[in-house]
């Protein structure tokens, strides 16, 4: 296969050579790139950005985008790499191991400015000493809340930004008597959107270690703690807090029916909810003068650690390891990794980023949010990664199934999370 | 006789409220492809208040259904004129010449009817890449030539064996070849059938997404099923949009029916009538 | 057609005197290298799979491995009671409606010919087409069903029809009822068409009730016909993908998890990138569809016709 001979030649040679910023070539280099944001128009905007000034910088060289929603992406990519194809540059997640493990991924530990990332970033997508993703998006899981709508309903935000689970539980009745449903959220189309309240709640009941044990599997979910968690979420669904139509309701409508139509008072949501909410209302962004507040999930009794709170890596690049530019390729990704482009991304996107920036810098109509971001992330302790990133095989798929969709939408009871989280550990 | 005009009338709801149920998606679906969204969320089930026709003009020209819908054309044209060719061949072959084999080719080539696509789907996926035919047109038009292939086989078949042989005896006496025969006597003769298969095959190839999803991933190479469900967005559904895609998928396809209805039945119902 | 009734059918008349393989090998070869190469070949070359792990650094031959984890995949039987009990239920759902409307034509209803036009019309669109409109219509908020039950005031029937483990199942074989019943009726009028018109007029002169006429003149006497459709329909249920995947993409809870479904998830979006376990569902299905088929029509003892 003269195609693979050749491309392995190639991948021999970069690797003899240390690959490190060797000036490119001037002749003409289309690298490919497909990319998930499809619809999210500020990330998009920021990476439209950055591709017109590396093409300025490097003339001759020039990136071919095609914007994906990320199910269809997910699923071209499968096939295309399974097949040997592909494009150079791809949007990946550090959940998705199985690129590395199966070798699809080219090795980017040379040719990128690593001091200019954030180190756990970089430890998230760094297997066997080797590095593999730039990332681009790190998030944490927030309570966004419409703070007029809290007030109406006879609560305030605390000080602390987080109610108890019974001071929380009660703004849910609260809002049920007044027939507004109190929490938004959409599982339809997403793996993960319906896990937040579960995760964060078992994280900090747990604690760090004993949270990391639940999902390697060497902690059982019948433990006491572990259902006391569960029952809390139990409670909210019993409550009715979130849409009947939750099991069917797609991300991007989850969105629309927090901020906007019927409106709720929470929303429990990765702090890209600003990726589309702020978004001009027409293009289902938030209304102008939404009443946005942040804060974190409620506390649980008993908690072993009450500032820990999940940070994820989200959005970031890669590059195929059979690409015919990797030079190419490693250059367009280094030229994300200047202090400007993350105060760049921070500015214009409103999510955290595991590109070095400066936070205290950003300017403009939206600096009030990111001190809202910040406040609520003072003094946290970061758990890395959501349950999606750890989890693989079946019990993965019964995550999903089951904590994600099933139990916040009344279908399974906390013995039904118990014992098919627990079949599913012993079946791996 | 009461009982009579009470059964009449509860027959007549009846086939109203079919007809309602059968028809109303597709009016519905009709009306929404003619409204924006906002319109549409507004009030689902209103009538539009302005014909919005230019919604047509925009999915095809900004949001790629110019190339979704050509790619369906060539694909599928190119995938029934094969087909076409090849089925109609082999069908004459077996309908026409006594050889050892002949029925237990019949039978393997028809069995195949029945075969489930993922006995073939994943290998096929493995083969195609081997040979350098993953992602192309190419690939999905041949795929989906074999694909039809039995069906097609089938239906020509028993056309073919109908063909009366004094015609054959006729054109050996005239000095035709067996392949001028084929071509001049045969296929001729066997046009309605092979307008039949034309017609069926292209309606079920234009609505194939299984081996499309996993057979194509490039975006320029998306027929229009894969590219109506690319626009299953996560952002704000854009159901006016969406609703003028589906129409655009669709509308070929009732056209089809609309001029050709007895072909078309006549098609699907081969032989499931004897 | 079974194998047997395939063998027995008689040869083709046309019959020539002399070996004819310079003729036969010409018109066959293009349908054989087609056959063998996109057909036959991805057979064999699935069953090869399911006794290996096929990753993308290479197969490894692990025997019998896969069987025994499908054996015990909870999933997987899961999806093969959805599938069968869709397969099952969909072709009386189906052919039992399409009698019904398809006497209601033959007794020409007026507006006989526009009603045949709007009731087979579903089954021109695609799948993904038809998902996405049911998809609509079941939404919770503004979908029709919803919609039509708050009107009519019955506002605790409403539910998310695709997101509820019990109704998503029957939800979506009312779609594939909605969607085959006007392609069946089409062909249950046909064959009504094509009974000798005696029959008929003496069951009228009779003056038998309807039911007893529909039961014991009329069913008989189209009744290859029905068992044809009933096929036909089984085949089409036990191989569907498109609509699940459009619609609900098995879920919630496995509830509308198929055995294609199944087979594609585990194939192409599961993290695993293995290749040979879903062969081995792919195999194993094979195998049962082949045995209901065979079964089928040698307990109907009818020959077969099938288009799909």
């Amino acid at each position: 296969m003269p195609f693979r001979r050749r491309t392995l030649g190639v991948l021999a040679a970069i690797a003899t050579a240390g690959a490190t910023l060797t000036p490119l070539r001037a002749q003409a280099q289309e690298i490919t790139l497909w990319s998930h944001w499809a619809a999210e128009q500020p990330k998009r905007q920021f990476v439209e950005e950055a591709i017109r000034r590396f093409q300025a910088a490097n003339p001759g060289v020039t990136v071919k985008t095609t914007w994906y929603e990320k199910n269809a992406l997910y699923a071209a990519l499968r096939t295309a790499l399974r097949a040997g194809q592909g494009p150079d540059v791809f949007y990946a997640e550090p959940d998705q191991v199985e690129y590395v493990q199966n070798n699809f991924l080219l090795d980017l530990t040379q040719g990128i400015d690593w001091d200019k990332v954030e180190p756990w970033a970089r430890q998230i997508w760094t297997y066997n000493g080797r590095s593999y993703g730039l990332p681009l998006e790190a998030w944490t899981v927030e309570m966004y809340v419409n703070t007029k709508l809290l007030q109406e309903l006879g609560g305030a935000v605390p000080a602390s930004l987080q109610h108890t689970q019974s001071e929380f539980l009660e703004l849910v009745r609260k809002a049920r008597a007044r027939n507004i449903t109190p929490i938004s959220a959409g599982v339809g189309d997403r793996p993960f959107t319906g896990a937040f309240l579960t995760h964060e709640t078992l994280l900090m009941r747990l604690g760090k270690e004993d949270y990391g044990k639940l999902l390697g599997g060497q902690l059982r979910w019948d433990d006491p703690r572990v259902v006391d968690s569960l029952r809390f979420v139990r409670s909210l669904v019993e409550a009715r807090a979130f849409p009947p139509g939750v099991a069917t309701m797609q991300l991007g409508q989850s969105h629309t029916y927090f901020h906007t139509n019927p409106g709720t008072a929470f929303f429990p949501m990765g702090s890209w909810y600003t990726s589309r909410a702020f978004n001009p209302p027409d293009q289902g962004g938030q209304p102008a003068d939404f009443p946005l507040g942040v804060m974190r999930i409620p506390l649980p009794d008993n908690a072993a650690c009450p500032r820990c709170r999940t940070i994820a890596v989200g959005g970031s690049y890669v590059v195929n390891a059979r690409t015919r530019h990797p030079d190419a390729a490693r250059a367009f990704l280094n030229a994300f990794t200047t202090p400007e482009m993350g105060n760049l991304w921070l500015e214009s996107v409103m999510v955290q980023t595991g590109i070095k920036a400066d936070a205290s810098r950003i300017q403009g109509a939206r600096a009030g949010y990111f001190r809202q971001l910040a406040a609520s992330n003072a003094d946290a302790e970061y758990f890395f990664g959501i349950p999606l990133q750890i989890l693989q095989g079946r019990v993965r798929d019964t995550f999903v199934q089951v904590v994600n969709n099933a139990f916040i939408s009344g279908q399974a009871s906390v013995e039904d999370v118990v014992r098919q989280m627990n079949a599913a550990q012993q079946a791996r | 006789m009461t009982s009579r005009v009470l059964f009449r009338a509860a027959a007549m709801l009846l086939i109203t409220i079919w007809t309602a149920f059968a028809a109303g998606p597709l009016f519905w679906v009709g009306v929404i492809s003619l409204r924006s969204t906002s319109e549409f969320m507004n009030s689902p089930y209103a009538l539009p208040e302005a014909w919005r026709f230019d919604k047509y003009v925009t999915a095809w020209t900004s949001s790629g259904y110019d190339v979704y819908f050509v790619n369906s054309l060539i694909v599928v044209l190119s995938a029934v004129a094969i087909v076409t060719v090849v089925g109609a061949m082999a069908a004459h072959c077996l309908a026409r010449y006594r050889f050892p084999g002949n029925r237990a080719v019949y039978f393997l080539i028809f069995s195949t009817i029945v075969l489930p696509p993922q006995i073939t789907i994943i290998a096929l996926f493995q083969t195609l890449a081997n040979i350098g035919l993953y992602d192309t047109r190419i690939g999905l038009i041949l795929v989906y030539a074999a694909v039809q292939l039995p069906l097609t086989v089938y239906i020509l078949e028993s056309f073919f064996a109908r063909i009366p042989a004094d015609l054959f005896d006729a054109a050996r006496i005239d000095g035709y070849s067996e392949w001028a025969t084929f071509w001049k006597v045969a296929f001729p003769v066997a046009m309605p059938a092979i307008a039949t298969v034309v017609i069926l095959n292209t309606i079920l190839l234009w609505n194939e997404f299984l081996y499309a999803v996993v057979l194509i991933v490039d975006d320029a190479k998306r027929t229009l099923p894969l590219g109506i469900q690319k626009f299953m967005g996560d952002q704000l559904e854009d159901y006016g949009m969406i609703a003028t895609g589906l129409m655009i998928a669709i509308i070929p396809v009732v056209l089809i029916y609309a001029f050709f209805s007895e072909k078309l039945i006549q098609g699907m119902t081969a032989g499931a009538v004897k | 057609m079974t194998a047997i009734d395939a063998m027995a059918a008689p040869m083709p008349a046309v019959a020539e005197e002399r070996p004819v393989w310079a003729a036969v090998v010409p018109f066959l070869l293009p349908a054989a290298v087609f056959y063998l190469g996109l057909t036959a070949y991805p057979v064999v070359r699935t069953i090869w799979n399911s006794f290996h792990h096929v990753l993308p650094a290479g197969d490894d031959f692990v025997g019998m491995a896969n069987y025994a984890e499908l054996w015990a995949d909870d999933t997987f039987w899961r999806a093969v009671r959805n599938t069968l009990t869709w397969a099952l239920a969909a072709p009386l759902l189906e052919v039992g409606i399409a009698m019904l409307l398809a006497l209601a034509l033959y007794a020409k209803v007026p507006g006989a010919r526009f009603l045949r036009i709007a009731w087979f019309t579903p089954v021109l669109m695609s799948y993904v087409v038809v998902g996405i409109i049911w998809a609509w219509i079941y939404n919770y908020d503004w979908g029709a069903v919803n919609v039509l039950l708050r009107t009519i005031g019955l506002d605790e029937w409403t539910r998310p029809w695709l997101g509820t483990t019990d109704t998503a199942l029957p939800a979506l074989i009312l779609v594939t009822t909605w969607m085959w019943t006007g392609f069946n009726m089409v062909v249950l009028l046909a064959a009504l068409h094509s009974l000798p018109s005696e029959v008929m007029e003496a069951s009228e002169l009779d003056r038998c009730g309807w039911g007893s006429k529909l039961w014991h003149v009329i069913v008989p006497l189209v009744r290859p016909t029905i068992l044809n459709l009933l096929v036909l329909s089984f085949v089409g249920k036990m191989k569907i993908f498109d609509l699940v995947w459009i619609a609900t993409k098995g879920g919630p809870l496995w509830s509308t998890e198929t055995v294609s479904t199944y087979t594609y998830k585990r194939a192409f979006e599961w993290s695993t990138f293995d290749l040979g376990y879903p062969s081995a569902i792919a195999t194993v299905w094979f195998v049962i569809v082949m045995a209901g088929v065979g079964v089928l029509t040698w307990a109907l003892r009818q020959r077969q016709k099938l288009e799909y």
